[in-house]
């Protein structure tokens, strides 16, 4: 060590001036980007899922969607199993903070002179980033299959946007439970969670075709707003009608899972 | 855990028939105690499958407005999904007791139990046995809340007791499965990622929806699933009236696997004997 | 230089609340002085830890205030963790990554710009000997490697205060001998170093002051020589017989107090020093005793420890180790340890 400046009262030496943002987030997603890399085996379930539940679903109940006027059973599972793909980017977010916890590497990150916000829209950047691949290993299959999209381009838009936003919710509600609990019994109950909130809405069926309880779930179920906007475009067109509703559950959801995740990381604090 | 081997009963070196006996007892207790104490375990395998079953009803019902599904296949959609619903409830269970079986490996109180003078026979046996008493539990359980929620049981109280000793001689053969699977690997991870294969199977079946209306490919799969052929001997029980085809496809077909799977867990054992 | 580094008053965490409450640490009271090595000594769970983690920000107190380097650890921590380095049990690093990556996020974690982190990072390769393993991931490394480049990441900013959790715990004595000439040679370039550890060796080696921690409390604190000064006499400890312990023990009470020792020896703090020996000898002997073990020991941390707190550190030093044949080695080997 070379230069003690004792003219200083406090003796530091100023050489941090804290974080910039943008660095740390970008160092940090690219730190999980590293790990996905290095260890594999735990991302590539998240590849898995999503194509074999596409192909399961559409396969054992196409003739309950097809028979409901739907041309192609990829028409309605397409968006659902993107959504649900990215989705379980949020696992990998518990598992890998879980990690940092066991190891220590998170009091590292807590001790840094960077703002907690940092740390939390770095593991949700993560999520998005991780969830590339999985929607469009899913569209591709989805076209390759067949499927039909009359809403054009936007109908790809639409699927895109959803899918980030879950990705983005479930990773926030990850963060916050994973933050709170600080063991791997919140990786479990965010797949619960995430699992009931994509089944219990129109994911098998639409609000039509459904009979009592699931009805009346689904129809207050965000996921059936933001369902309805995903797939409007493999339906038909993309028009207003159906994007507000779930624009807004989109919005309301990322806002709440945000102040979740922020919440529970300031525990840290106390 | 070591609830069994501590009851000096088990630890006669005898090797009667009768001991056999004792020692399958004994395990099989406590193969189902230990199941019983998990109970963060043990509840999946009986949400989840209820939890399907409701939400096919819900979602599918309509289905029962086409006329070849009222004529050849159930009265309600809810009826149909009894069959699956306890498929489900069976496979999961017997896959997750096989990960206790490899948890037990990997602690080696598998090796204790070996080194002790329990027969060989009495320890798989225990396990498997284990497995099917869950399983009985699991469908009578799972009748009661159907039949709470309406579901029939068309072919009457044999029927009842078919669907019952069915689901046991599936566990059994299922069990007997992933117990080869478990003894083999050594490694409750292995186990774990059978899981998926697991709901695989059923998807490519018709244990959540018919295999009727399915097409290409995925048809000629499930056609070729013995899981189907499974289920839907089950779902005869549930839908129709009694037949000897129902305990061809529920009864023996699952025999034919588990005296197939049970030799495959036997050879499993005597190698990784072979090989200590 | 206006403020000591590290001032903690009062400074207590109790987890829990009510009457059930844990006092982990109980009202302590440090100052560590601008450029010394100052060394945290406890068992297991006496608090060391978290008081260290108080410090370095990572938990709030529950009552009694903290500085360091000038700054509230409560009111302040950003600006504390900026000036502190910390490198925490267990050397706590990511094991899929290479060193030189982890470098590299902790110089963005600090705010260093691009250049500035990079060389800095090569630097202290160099500096910890893993310039060869730098590429490597540290899932690779021994346990020496880890710690080292622990040592490492915490340094990147330059810390004025260094924090190191029990550093050489679980390490082998050539790792932990390296480790101690680089905390060595970084307290010389100024950091001042605060370094809680389990092994009185270790305290007796590198420390300028020391506290004893012990259930949450500090117990002594000061200088080695001056605790050592403190406790005042030698030691002597003896064995017999386990039929004589008793008789043993009453010719032994009559040359100062009684000492816990190790299993099966008896021990005395002797009042008039050295010059005992042969008097404590010829009473044993008109008594009838046959002495089978005898070793004086000059007052060390270890009887520091045992007189401040009522027991001796499990496995700290040879000196309470099983005596018999082995007895001499495990001397030598303490001895060496001390100054």
């Amino acid at each position: 060590m070379s230069n003690l400046t004792a003219e200083q009262p406090m003796n530091v030496r100023t050489i941090s001036d804290g974080a910039r943002p943008l660095e740390v987030v970008a160092i940090l997603v690219k730190r999980s980007m590293i790990r996905v890399r290095r260890m594999p085996s735990a991302f590539i379930p998240s590849l898995i899922m999503p194509v074999f539940q596409l192909i399961a679903f559409s396969g054992a109940f196409g003739f309950a969607v097809t028979s409901l006027g739907i041309k192609n059973a990829l028409d309605w599972y397409v968006p659902l199993n993107a959504m649900q793909g990215a989705s379980f980017g949020a696992l990998g977010v518990s598992f890998g903070l879980i990690n940092d916890m066991q190891t220590g590497f998170f009091d590292r990150i807590l001790m840094a002179p960077t703002q907690r916000w940092v740390t939390v829209i770095s593991s949700l950047v993560a999520a998005v980033v991780r969830c590339i691949v999985p929607i469009t290993l899913v569209v591709l299959i989805g076209y390759l299959g067949g499927m039909n999209t009359p809403g054009g381009p936007m109908a790809i838009v639409c699927v895109a946007i959803a899918s980030v936003a879950i990705a983005v919710v479930a990773a926030g509600f990850a963060l916050g439970l994973t933050f709170r609990m600080r063991n791997l019994g919140a990786a479990t109950l965010t797949q619960f969670a995430i699992f009931f909130t994509i089944f219990l809405s129109t994911s098998q069926v639409p609000l039509s075709a459904m009979s009592g309880w699931l009805r009346g779930v689904a129809r207050i179920n965000p996921m059936t707003n933001i369902l309805r906007f995903a797939r409007q475009g493999f339906l038909g067109d993309v028009t207003w009608e159906q994007s507000w509703g779930g624009i807004i559950a989109m919005a309301a959801l990322l806002i709440l899972t945000f102040i979740y995740a922020m919440t529970g990381i300031k525990k840290f604090d106390q | 855990m070591s609830i069994a081997i501590a009851d000096p009963k088990m630890m006669t070196s005898s090797s009667s028939g009768r001991s056999l006996f004792r020692h399958t007892f004994a395990l099989t207790r406590r193969s189902v105690v230990g199941r019983l104490r998990q109970p963060a375990v043990l509840a999946p395998a009986f949400i989840f499958p209820l939890f399907f079953a409701a939400l096919g009803s819900a979602s599918f019902n309509k289905l029962a407005s086409d006329p070849y599904f009222t004529d050849n296949i159930a009265t309600s959609f809810m009826n149909y999904a009894v069959a699956g619903a306890i498929l489900q409830g069976v496979l999961f269970g017997s896959t997750s007791a096989a990960g206790d079986l490899a948890t037990d490996i990997e602690q080696g109180f598998f090796e204790r139990l070996l080194a002790s003078p329990i027969s060989r026979t009495a320890i798989v046996l225990g396990r498997l046995v284990g497995s099917m008493v869950i399983a009985v539990v699991q469908v009578v359980v799972f009748l009661s809340i159907f039949l709470v929620a309406g579901a029939r049981v068309e072919s009457g109280p044999i029927g009842y007791l078919g669907l019952i000793g069915g689901s046991a001689l599936l566990a059994l053969a299922m069990s007997g499965l992933m117990a080869g699977l478990a003894i083999k690997s050594g490694s409750p991870e292995v186990v774990q990622g059978a899981f998926p294969l697991v709901f695989v199977l059923m998807f490519l079946s018709s244990a959540f929806f018919p295999r009727h209306y399915m097409k290409g490919w995925y048809r000629t799969v499930a056609d070729w699933n013995p899981l189907s052929h499974i289920v839907e001997g089950m779902q005869g029980f549930m839908n129709h009236d009694l037949s000897a085809s129902q305990f061809a496809k529920s009864w023996l077909l699952p025999l034919v696997i588990a005296i197939i799977s049970i030799a495959f867990a036997l050879r499993a054992l005597s190698n990784r004997l072979a090989a200590s | 230089m206006t403020q000591a580094p590290i001032i903690a008053t009062g400074l207590s965490r109790y987890f829990g609340s009510g009457e059930n409450a844990i006092k982990a640490v109980d009202g302590v009271d440090l100052e560590v002085h601008q450029g010394e090595i100052f060394g945290f000594l406890g068992p297991n769970g006496a608090g060391k830890s978290t008081t260290v983690r108080m410090l370095t920000t990572l938990l709030k107190p529950t009552a009694g205030t903290a500085f360091v380097a000038g700054y509230d650890v409560v009111k302040d921590a950003d600006k504390v963790r900026r000036s502190i380095g910390v490198a925490l049990q267990d050397a706590a690093i990511d094991p899929l990554m290479t060193g030189r990556e982890l470098l590299t996020l902790q110089a963005v974690l600090y705010g260093l710009s691009k250049v500035a982190g990079k060389n800095r990072g090569e630097e202290l390769l160099e500096r910890v000997g893993l310039t060869a393993a730098a590429d490597r991931r540290v899932g690779t490394y021994s346990g020496g490697m880890r710690r080292r480049l622990d040592l490492a990441l915490s340094l990147v900013h330059e810390p004025t205060v260094l924090f190191l959790d029990e550093p050489t715990t679980g390490l082998d004595p050539m790792s932990r001998l390296t480790l101690w000439e680089e905390v060595k040679r970084l307290n010389a370039g100024g950091t001042t170093v605060l370094l809680t550890t389990q092994y009185l060796e270790e305290a007796d080696q590198l420390a300028d002051r020391i506290a004893i921690i012990d259930h949450g409390h500090i117990v002594r604190q000061g200088a080695p020589r001056e605790l050592k000064a403190m406790v005042g006499s030698p030691t002597l400890s003896i064995s017999v017989a386990s039929n004589e312990t008793d008789e043993a023990r009453a010719i032994l009470a009559r040359f100062g107090d009684l000492r816990p020792t190790s299993e099966g020896t008896l021990g005395v703090g002797l009042a008039q020093g050295a010059e005992d020996v042969a008097s404590v000898i010829r009473a044993l002997d008109e008594a009838g005793l046959k002495v089978r073990h005898l070793e004086l020991n000059e007052p060390s941390l270890d009887d520091v420890f045992a007189e401040a707190t009522g027991y001796r550190l499990e496995g700290a030093d040879a000196a309470n180790k099983p005596v018999e044949t082995e007895a001499e080695p495990e001397t030598k080997k303490s001895r060496r340890g001390r100054k």
